[in-house]
């Protein structure tokens, strides 16, 4: 157990007297960062035509149902928006805060009966601050949808009342105005809302978050790199005639990626909050365990590369190539919203895909409870990955 | 006295090739013993074994009474071993890398202080104990790898090589250190295919080639072999292998083969051949600068053995 942190201390060393290690582990996500990070705006949703929004129909009686057909039957409002029909108001209230939904609409319980009983009723739009201009054009749908509505069901009341007068009752009083129900196009106020808080990441953040974790798993290759050197140069050769087991060195090996990753992780925390401002969101202990975590998984990783590789070579090719899948599929480039269908699969694999999820969302508000699930996968990953490495590690 | 490494009848193949072909000796407390034999004889390989890095095919090692084959750890603990290629970290200072190994056999705190300040004197590079190992001579880089072997005091040293490839200064400097460490009680294992070396260290030596031993004893004893043969050292220039076999045609003549510029003749009487192996050389073109009559030493051995020379 003393020789395995003697050995993870040793490699931790050697790693950070090494030149290459130190840059791409360190300089290439700063400059990264700064590179994807400076184009503008903000990432997520953008005002893009494709206009993510939810309509919570909560009305007991029909005339909500009569709003939502009336949304979402039309090709125009089709083009534009991406409805989603949902029941649940707290969930897309949520993800409208946070960015996920660009706007709302939530139909309130007792619109049929509001309506019925000539009261004005309210319909709720919620709209995320950061993207105005595409929450504008909801509002106004919504509005002119309400319209329509109104016209109908004003027009199937009088048709009613007409019917009703031709009918067995006594006609009404000369001179008396029809009774009209007292909704009117006025009565149904269409709220808008701006959700409360301003959850929009900023680019630099976005990338902050994508390319810590997409480089937090460089720590495997130079990890890998150090078993194949120690292997050809005779010290793994050394450490076997010691009376260390082959366990002490294995393990020694893992936490010794393991403690450059959680070192590299504090110099690019550290280091994009001073450098470029980045906020990391209120609790640090969520985004350190995140980043912990994804450490580990290096540290399985760098056991399944010195397994596959059999030189610096093969593992400087294998070891990148799989960085950049994990990497591509997990968000450190482009929001996993707007990835092919055919990756999804991929990404739950992906300790990247994780650890970016964990890291913006922390940024969000998110808590430790809430970063948990994602955590575990990534350990659960690098666990295999350790697995997988040592039994298939060669000494010789 | 007893024997602190035994070796009986140990046997390593990889794969179809027997590397080690049944090899057996022992090596008494206290005594520095050689094993000679040219590149490829398994050496190494027998080394390896006794380090518990190579586990037999066959027969067994046991060190300090315990075998290699059942409690490894128990002869880890025992050894000490300084690899024949150096086994160093290039970027960690002599200073850290002694201090890593010191660690691995266990030393901590104030010992590991002054067994690493120990280590340093016996390289002798306590001025630059805080460079980087990358930037020594091949010669210190040797003895640091030496250093990093005995620091933690073990009572067993194995040697595999430690002189290949380094000026006579530094080369001097080691045989001097391993004599010291031996005279502090430590017990060596030194091998070699430099017969001065293992002439100037050992008290026993065993010769080996092809993966057997094919001799065993101390340099008395293992002169004794060569019987009462004269051995005749020719220094000549460009002997052809025509002009080698006309050698071994002449009368008298039991043996004779190339060492580094030079030519080798045994033969039981020296006066009866000088004449005839002169006048050979001359005659074919080859030429003589000066021929001595020595005795013999570990290569007329291991040529009167194997009829070949030590450094083919
Ligand atoms: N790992 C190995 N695999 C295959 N052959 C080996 C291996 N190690 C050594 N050998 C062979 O075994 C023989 C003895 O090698 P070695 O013990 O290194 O000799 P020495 O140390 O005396 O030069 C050589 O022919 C060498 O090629
Ligand atoms: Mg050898």
């Amino acid at each position: 157990m003393h020789t395995l942190f003697v050995i993870a201390g040793k490699d931790a060393k050697v790693i950070m007297r090494d030149r290459a290690a130190l840059l791409v582990m360190l300089a290439m996500p700063l400059a990264l960062i700064f590179i994807l990070g400076s184009a503008l705006g903000s990432i997520g949703q953008g005002d893009s035509l494709d206009i993510d929004v939810a309509i919570v129909n909560m009305d007991t009686g029909d005339t909500g149902q009569r709003f939502v057909e009336g949304l979402t039957g039309s090709k125009e409002i089709e083009a534009l928006f991406n409805i989603d029909v949902s029941d649940d108001a707290e969930a897309v209230r949520t993800a409208v805060e946070k960015g996920d939904l660009t706007a709302a609409l939530i139909i309130p319980p007792d619109l049929s009966e509001k309506i019925a009983a000539g009261e004005p009723v309210g319909l709720e739009v919620l709209q995320d601050p950061g993207s105005k201009i595409a929450g504008g054009i909801w509002a106004s749908v919504v509005r002119a949808g309400v319209a329509n509505a109104s016209a109908q069901i004003i027009a199937v009341h009088t048709l009613q009342e007409e019917l009703a007068g031709a009918g067995a009752q006594p006609p009404a009083s000369p001179g008396a105005a029809p009774r009209m129900p007292s909704m009117t196009f006025d009565a149904v106020a269409v709220r808008e809302i701006e959700a409360q808080v301003d959850k929009r990441i900023s680019m630099i953040s976005y990338y902050s978050a994508g390319m810590t974790g997409m480089f937090l798993l460089f720590g495997s290759m130079f990890g890998a790199f150090g078993f194949v050197k120690e292997r050809r140069e005779q010290t793994l050769a050394r450490m076997l005639s010691t009376p260390a087991g082959k366990l002490s060195i294995v393990g020694g090996k893992a936490v010794g990626v393991l403690m450059i990753g959680v070192g590299q992780f504090a110099v690019l925390l550290i280091g994009t909050k001073m450098l470029f401002g980045v906020d990391w969101g209120q609790n640090l202990g969520a985004t350190v365990l995140v980043g912990a975590a994804e450490a580990v998984a290096a540290a399985g990783l760098a056991m399944t590369l010195a397994a596959l590789g059999k030189s610096e070579r093969s593992i400087g090719g294998i070891g990148p190539a799989a960085i950049m899948l994990f990497a591509a599929t997990g968000g450190s480039m482009i929001p996993t919203e707007q990835l092919p269908k055919f990756l999804l699969p991929v990404q739950v694999i992906s300790p990247v895909y994780w650890t970016v999820s964990g890291f913006l969302d922390v940024m969000r508000g998110a808590s430790v409870a809430d970063v948990l699930p994602g955590v575990g996968a990534v350990l659960a990953i690098g666990a295999v990955l350790f697995a997988f490495g040592t039994w298939r590690l060669r000494f010789e | 006295m007893g024997s602190i490494v035994q070796v009986t009848d140990l046997v390593k193949r990889f794969g179809d090739f027997t590397a080690v072909d049944g090899v057996s000796f022992s090596i008494e407390e206290g005594e520095v013993f050689g094993l000679l034999g040219p590149n490829g004889a398994g050496k190494t390989t027998t080394i390896s074994t006794i380090s518990c890095l190579l586990s037999p095919d066959g027969g067994d090692v046991v060190v300090g009474g315990h075998s290699v084959s059942g409690a490894a750890m128990a002869v880890k603990r025992e050894l000490g071993v300084v690899p024949q290629e150096i086994a160093l970290y290039p970027t960690l200072s002599a200073a850290e890398n002694l201090a890593f190994w010191g660690r691995m056999y266990g030393l901590a705190g104030a010992d590991l202080a002054s067994a690493v300040d120990d280590a340093l004197a016996l390289a002798g590079l306590e001025d630059r104990s805080k460079e980087r190992v990358e930037k020594y001579s091949g010669g210190m880089k040797r003895r640091i790898n030496i250093a990093a072997g005995v620091l933690h005091r073990p009572k067993v040293l194995l040697m595999d090589e430690p002189t290949v490839g380094i000026d006579p200064q530094s080369r001097n400097h080691i045989l001097q250190t391993v004599k010291d460490l031996n005279a502090g009680g430590m017990t060596v294992l030194y091998t070699s295919h430099y017969m001065e070396e293992v002439e100037f260290l050992c008290d026993r030596i065993a010769i080996m080639d092809h993966g057997k031993i094919i001799a065993m004893g101390t340099l008395n004893e293992l002169r004794e072999v060569v019987g009462g043969m004269d051995v005749i050292d020719v220094k000549v220039e460009n002997v052809s292998d025509p002009v080698l076999e006309q050698v071994r045609a002449i009368p008298g003549v039991s043996q004779a083969n190339r060492t580094d510029s030079a030519l080798q003749v045994l033969t039981p009487g020296s006066g009866a051949v000088l004449g005839k192996l002169v006048a050979t050389l001359e005659s074919e073109g080859s030429h003589v600068t000066s021929i001595t009559v020595t005795e013999p030493n570990l290569e007329s051995v291991f040529l009167h053995l194997t009829g070949k020379s030590l450094r083919d």
